[in-house]
């Protein structure tokens, strides 16, 4: 999935005491990195999880399917 | 979905809507004629308090996109449906033939491609699961869950191997007694939202407006509808340029004539197609003729009980491009 919010922690160095300033930045980064780890890992699972969860949903359903109906081109 | 007109110009991140909408191949959609729950009215008081819901924001054009834009396609295509139980249906689907390629001269560049399409559809009243997958690995996903009697959740994702070429929509959906408003989040930073109301028994206004993040571009759309039980006029304007009129009328039990206006201010385009709609007992028969010199036809046949057979034919007298294609359809 492509990132999501463009550069927000350039460097803005009007007078703000440099200390203060790179922890929100650090902050800002900690999180923007995290998300983008989350959303990788969250498409990663729903691309290979998205059909199975259907058919277990599906079979567990009333009436509950058999097994070789799931199989067997009849 | 009517919110192609304010994306359509916003360059290609949003899940592309004008290809045809997320119409399921579940057999022949049965045709709703454009109705309105109105008591027959001849000089009756309009009751200004119990007016009725209006269409969603994205459907505002349903009828003339049923009857001009079917799914036409170009080789061989098969689709066999097999359903499990009352809810849950597996689909097998092949297709043989030539996609087009997007290429920069006038030519156009096909390139034969087949695949396997594996699909689980999961049906039920408050909840509607539908997933295809294909042997290049893409996969398309649609889930509609009702949380509560008003409010929905649908979300419409295609997913890919390749980085960066996904794409994911999540949509709110808040019915009010005589509205609806809707509520969009969608890869790359795309927000939207939108609101439609019913202001008279027959006419529906509604607005919407959209912010693309990542191009930092916003858009506000306004639509209208007007909806008699014989015919249904649509009307889009949006700030990205583009005015979309559309015009449907029911001439008979079987027969609907479909009309339908683009200009988009940008690039200077205009369309205009011109299309019927037969609905007759054994097939349904779609035809259209574009001001872009193309000529299309869709037939779906039904030989037998739950057997299908399609033959889609598209003439493009301008570019020469030819494309034909015969199928079969087997289940519901």
């Amino acid at each position: 999935m492509a990132m999501r919010g463009g550069g927000g922690g350039g460097g803005k160095g009007k007078g703000k005491p440099p200390a203060a300033e790179s922890k929100a930045e650090a902050a800002g980064k900690f999180v923007k990195v995290w998300t983008t780890w989350g959303m990788k890992k969250a498409k990663v699972a729903a691309h290979w999880g998205f059909i199975p969860l259907v058919i277990v949903v599906g079979m567990n359903s009333e009436p509950k399917p058999q097994l070789f109906q799931l199989l067997s081109p009849v | 979905m009517g919110a192609s007109v304010s994306h359509a110009a916003a360059p290609p991140p949003p899940p592309p809507v004008a290809p045809p909408p997320p119409a399921h191949p579940l057999g022949l959609a049965a045709v709703l004629p454009p109705q309105t729950e109105e008591k027959d009215g001849a000089a009756e008081k309009v009751d200004y308090m119990n007016l009725p819901c209006p269409v969603p924001f994205e459907e505002i054009q349903r009828e003339a996109l049923m009857s001009l834009k079917p799914e036409l396609f170009e080789g061989m295509r098969f689709d066999f449906t097999k359903g499990l139980n009352q809810k849950f249906s597996l689909s097998h689907s092949v297709f043989m033939g030539s996609t087009e390629v997007p290429s920069q001269s006038m030519k156009t560049v096909k390139v034969p491609t087949a695949h396997y399409e594996f699909g689980a559809n999961y049906l039920d009243p408050k909840m509607m699961l539908v997933g295809r997958i294909l042997t290049d690995g893409r996969l398309n996903a649609r889930v509609k869950w009702d949380l509560t009697d008003d409010l929905t959740l649908k979300i419409n994702a295609q997913l890919t191997n390749e980085p960066h070429y996904s794409q994911g929509m999540f949509n709110f959906d808040y019915k009010g007694k005589d509205y609806r408003s809707q509520f969009q989040i969608g890869n790359n930073a795309f927000y939207g939202a939108n609101y439609i109301q019913s202001v008279t028994p027959f006419l529906s206004l509604g607005t919407e407006i959209f912010w693309l993040g990542h191009q930092r571009k916003s858009g506000l759309g306004f639509a209208g509808r007007y909806n008699t039980p014989k015919w249904v006029g649509t009307a889009q304007v949006a700030s990205t340029g583009v005015v979309a009129l559309s015009y449907v009328q029911k001439v008979s039990e079987k027969v609907t004539l479909a009309s339908d206006f683009m200009y988009n201010h940008m690039t200077r385009d205009v369309t205009a197609s011109f299309g019927y709609d037969y609905i007759l007992r054994q097939c349904r028969l779609r035809g259209k003729i574009d001001s872009s010199g193309c000529v299309a036809a869709f037939l779906e046949e039904r030989l037998n009980m739950g057997v299908n057979f399609v033959l889609s034919a598209e003439i493009d007298h301008v570019k020469k491009d030819y494309k034909f294609g015969f199928g079969l359809t087997v289940g519901e």
